[in-house]
C-alpha cells in the first residue's frame, strides 16, 4: 500500500508554499534556455518581419526602420521569385522522399530476413553516409558530376553512349535528390530495422506454420506493422526536404543551373544577407516555418489516425 | 539550505548579464593614448603593411581583423554595428559603396581626406564618392584588360582582338583550328558586363536632384548583351562562369584562351592554373567604336564606420595606407593593384607577375588602362541588380532566350526595389 503512505504528507505539504516553488526550482533552466535561445529569437524574428527599412530625404538619405504591418507578408507571398523556388523544392522533394523510404524500407526488409549474410556489416555500410557532412558529400558527388572529372560520363563515353548532363537544368533535380538520398538512406532504414526487430518473433513462427513465405511475411506482417516508424520517417524526411539548403548551395559554384534563389532558404539567406533585407528574409521565414507546421501537423493528424487504426 | 525564490535567482542572472555587458563595453575604445583603431579587411597582404605603420605610430595601433570576404562583409558590419560594436574601418568593394553608405554604415570623411584628393585619378575618387560626399580612400582598382594565352596566340600567328568585331572573328578562327577550344567566355555576372558597358558611357544608376534614374538595360549594355548572345548562340563563346572547377580546368588545359576581367585577373589565375605561369600576357580590352577608356571591374575602397569616435586618426592611417608612397607601395608589393597614383608609379619596380612573365610591357599597359578608366556611379541596389542578371542570363543560355530580357528583369527589379524602399525614381 505504499502509493497511500506517500500521498499523506504530499497532501499536508500543499499548505506551505514550497512544494509550489519546487517544480518551477527544477524547470528553470529548461525555461531560461528555451526563453532565451528560443522565444526570444523567434519574438525577434517575428518583430523583424514587421519593419523594413525605408529611406527619406532624396536621393542620398539613408535607411530608417519603420513599422510596415503586414507588407513584408504580402510581398513574400506575391513573390513569384519564392514560388518558383517552393517549385523546385517541390520537384526535388517528389524525387527524393519517396525513393528515400522505399530503400530504406527494402534494405531494412533485406537486412531483416532470417539467412542474411555480413548483416552488421552491410548495415554499418549503409547507415556511414549519413555521418558525412552535407557539404562533403556534395563536394564528393559534385566531383562525379562535373563533365570533366566525372568518372560515369567516362564509363558511358567510353563505351559509346552520351554522357549525362547532370548539372544541367534537368538533370540536377535528380542529382540533388540522388545526395539526399545517398545520405538520408542509411538513417531512416536504421529506424525502420529497428522497429522491425522489436517486432515478436512469434508472429513469425505462426506465420510461417500457417505456411506464408518471405514475400508474405514482409508485406503483410512487417510492413503493416512498422507503419507508425514508416510515418515518423515520412515526418524527418519532409522537414530535412524543406529545410534543404547546405547540398544546393554548395553545388552552386559548380553548375549554372542554381540560382541564387534555387531553394527557398537559399532565398532566405540571400535576402538577409546579400541583399541586407532583413525584414523580407523574416517574414519568408515565418511563412516557411508556419507553411512546415501546418503541413506535418495536417499530415501527422491524417496519416497517424489511419496508420494506428490499421494497426490495431 | 537558503531558499531561492525565483525573483533572485532573476536578480541573479542579470546582475550575470551586466556584469557581462560592463566587460563588454571595457574592452571598447577607451579615450586615451594610444588610439587602438580596428581594421576589416579581406586582402591577405594588409597585416604586414599595418604592422610598419604600427611600429611607427605608437599612438595610432591598428588591428586588423578578417571577419569576412567581400561578400559577406556588408552584412557583417551592419550586423556589428546596430549591435554597437562595429569596426573602425572596413574593405568595400566599389559597387558596394553606395549600398554601405545608404545604410548608414558610413562616416562622412570629406573634409578630413580633402589634402589627398590628387593622389587618386577621378575614376576611383568617383567610386567612394556618394552624392557629393567621400565616404572611404580607394585602396586598389581594376581597369580591364584582356588577358590571353601569348603562346597558343603566337603558335597560330593570332593577335590580340583589337576591337570586338576583331573578337568575334577570331573566335571563329580559334574554333575552326581548335575545335573545342574557346577563345573566351561571356559575362555571366554583372560585374564584367558593366566594365564591358562602360566603355561605351553606359550609366546603370545616376542621381538627379533628389531622384534616381536607373538605365541597366539602356541601349549601350544592350548592345553588349547582343553580342555575347550572338556568340553563344553560335557556339564561339565559353558559357562556363569563372573559378567554378570546370573553369579551371579549361586554364589548365588551354580549351579556354583569354579572360576578360580586372587587370588583378593575371595575379588571381595563379592560383587555378599554376602550370601555364609565362604563358600569359595582357591587351587592352577590344574596343567597340575606336574609343580607349577602359571598364573597371572589381576593386576596393576602404571606408569608415559611422560608429568610430576616431574618424581623424582612422583617416590618417587610410592615407597613409592607400595614398602615400610608402603605404601604396607595399600594397602594390603585396599583389594589390593600387588606386594611387603614387602606388601605380611604383609598380615599374617591381617584377611582373609570374602568369605574366616575359612581357616587358605589361605595368605600360597596365599604368596605360588604369589612367584611362571610366567614371561609373553604383547605385543602393547592386546585387540585386548582378544577382537578378545572373540568375536570368544564365537562364536565358540554357533556354536559348534573348539575353536582353536579363537586362530588363535587372532593371524591373532594381527599380521595384529602389520604390519600395522609398526612394523617388525617375
Amino acid at each position: 500500500m505504499s502509493p497511500a503512505v506517500a500521498a499523506a504528507p504530499v497532501r499536508r505539504r500543499r499548505d506551505s508554499t514550497r512544494p509550489r516553488l519546487a517544480p518551477w526550482l527544477f524547470l528553470s533552466p529548461a525555461i531560461v534556455l528555451f526563453v532565451l535561445f528560443l522565444v526570444i529569437p523567434m519574438g525577434y524574428a517575428i518583430y523583424l518581419s514587421f519593419v523594413a527599412l525605408r529611406v527619406e530625404g532624396g536621393a542620398f538619405g539613408t535607411r530608417q526602420q519603420v513599422f510596415v504591418g503586414l507588407e513584408n507578408y504580402v510581398d513574400a507571398l506575391t513573390d513569384p521569385e519564392l514560388l518558383a523556388s517552393l517549385g523546385r523544392l517541390a520537384t526535388f522533394g517528389v524525387i527524393a522522399v519517396p525513393l528515400t523510404l522505399g530503400g530504406a524500407l527494402l534494405f531494412a526488409l533485406l537486412l531483416d530476413l532470417p539467412r542474411v549474410r555480413f548483416a552488421r556489416f552491410s548495415r554499418t555500410a549503409i547507415f556511414v553516409p549519413y555521418a558525412v557532412p552535407g557539404v562533403i558529400a556534395t563536394l564528393l558527388w559534385g566531383f562525379m558530376y562535373l563533365p570533366t572529372t566525372s568518372p560515369i560520363n567516362f564509363l558511358l563515353t567510353s563505351v559509346g553512349l552520351p554522357p549525362i548532363d547532370f548539372l544541367g537544368p534537368q538533370g540536377i533535380y535528380g542529382s540533388l535528390a540522388n545526395i539526399a538520398i545517398w545520405a538520408g538512406l542509411g538513417f531512416n532504414m536504421i529506424i525502420l530495422y529497428t522497429a522491425l526487430r522489436s517486432i515478436p518473433v512469434e508472429m513469425y513462427e505462426a506465420a510461417r506454420l500457417d505456411g506464408a513465405g518471405e514475400w508474405q511475411i514482409a508485406w503483410r506482417i512487417k510492413i503493416p506493422l512498422v507503419a507508425p516508424a514508416l510515418l515518423l520517417t515520412l515526418i524527418f524526411s519532409l522537414l530535412g526536404t524543406l529545410q534543404a539548403y547546405s547540398e544546393p548551395t554548395t553545388l552552386k559554384s559548380l553548375s549554372n543551373s542554381i540560382s541564387h534563389s534555387f531553394f527557398p532558404l537559399m532565398k532566405v539567406y540571400r535576402d538577409a544577407f546579400g541583399l541586407d533585407n532583413v525584414s523580407s528574409a523574416a517574414a519568408m521565414s515565418v511563412v516557411l516555418a508556419l507553411g512546415t507546421l501546418v503541413v506535418s501537423l495536417v499530415l501527422l493528424r491524417i496519416l497517424q489516425r489511419r496508420t494506428f487504426e490499421e494497426a490495431k | 539550505m537558503k531558499r531561492i525564490t525565483a525573483g533572485r535567482l532573476i536578480a541573479g542572472v542579470a546582475a550575470t548579464a551586466t556584469a557581462l555587458s560592463l566587460a563588454a563595453c571595457s574592452g571598447g575604445a577607451p579615450d586615451e593614448d594610444p588610439v587602438t583603431l580596428t581594421y576589416w579587411t579581406w586582402a591577405p597582404g594588409i597585416p604586414d603593411i599595418v604592422e610598419t605603420w604600427n611600429a611607427d605610430h605608437p599612438d595610432i595601433q591598428v588591428k586588423v581583423e578578417q571577419p569576412a570576404g567581400a561578400d559577406d562583409i556588408l552584412a557583417k558590419v551592419l550586423s556589428a554595428q546596430r549591435a554597437g560594436n562595429g569596426p573602425d574601418m572596413f574593405a568595400a568593394e566599389y559597387q558596394k559603396v553606395p549600398n554601405f553608405v545608404l545604410a548608414g554604415a558610413g562616416y562622412d570623411i570629406t573634409d578630413l581626406v580633402a589634402d589627398s584628393r590628387d593622389q587618386f585619378t577621378d575614376a576611383t575618387w568617383g567610386l567612394v564618392t556618394v552624392g557629393d560626399t567621400v565616404y572611404g580612400v580607394p585602396q586598389d582598382t581594376g581597369p580591364m584588360v584582356l588577358l590571353y594565352r601569348g603562346d597558343i596566340f603566337d603558335e597560330h600567328g593570332w593577335t590580340a582582338p583589337a576591337t570586338w568585331d576583331d573578337y568575334a572573328a577570331l573566335a571563329e578562327q580559334v574554333q575552326a583550328e581548335l575545335p573545342g577550344t574557346y577563345l573566351g567566355g561571356y559575362p555571366d555576372d554583372g560585374s564584367t558586363l558593366a566594365g564591358y558597358a562602360m566603355p561605351l558611357g553606359a550609366q546603370w544608376w545616376s542621381t538627379d536632384g533628389d531622384s534616381w534614374s536607373v538605365d541597366i538595360d539602356g541601349p549601350e549594355t544592350q548592345r553588349v548583351a547582343e553580342f555575347w548572345n550572338d556568340l553563344v548562340s553560335r557556339g564561339l563563346a565559353d558559357t562556363t562562369h569563372f573559378f567554378t572547377p570546370e573553369w579551371n580546368t579549361e586554364l589548365n588545359s588551354g580549351t579556354l584562351l583569354s579572360w576578360g576581367a580586372g587587370i588583378w585577373s593575371a595575379g588571381t589565375i595563379a592560383s587555378v592554373a599554376p602550370d601555364t605561369a609565362g604563358d600569359w600576357r595582357i591587351a587592352p580590352l577590344p574596343s567597340w567604336d575606336g574609343e580607349t577608356t577602359a571598364g573597371l571591374m572589381g576593386g576596393s575602397s576602404a571606408m569608415v564606420g559611422s560608429t568610430t569616435t576616431h574618424a581623424k586618426e582612422a583617416v590618417e592611417f587610410l592615407t597613409w595606407l592607400n595614398g602615400s608612397q610608402e603605404g601604396s607601395s607595399a600594397l602594390a608589393a603585396s599583389g594589390l593593384f593600387p588606386a594611387s597614383i603614387a602606388g601605380q608609379e611604383s609598380l615599374n619596380s617591381l617584377d611582373v607577375p609570374e602568369m605574366v612573365a616575359g612581357q616587358d610591357d605589361y605595368w605600360q599597359i597596365a599604368q596605360q588602362v588604369a589612367a584611362d578608366s571610366a567614371t561609373f556611379t553604383w547605385g543602393p541596389n547592386v546585387q540585386l541588380a548582378f544577382d537578378t542578371y545572373s540568375n536570368n542570363v544564365q537562364a536565358a543560355v540554357q533556354n536559348g532566350t534573348p539575353f536582353v530580357d536579363a537586362l530588363t528583369a535587372a532593371q524591373d527589379a532594381v527599380v521595384a526595389d529602389l520604390k519600395k524602399t522609398g526612394y523617388t525614381v525617375k
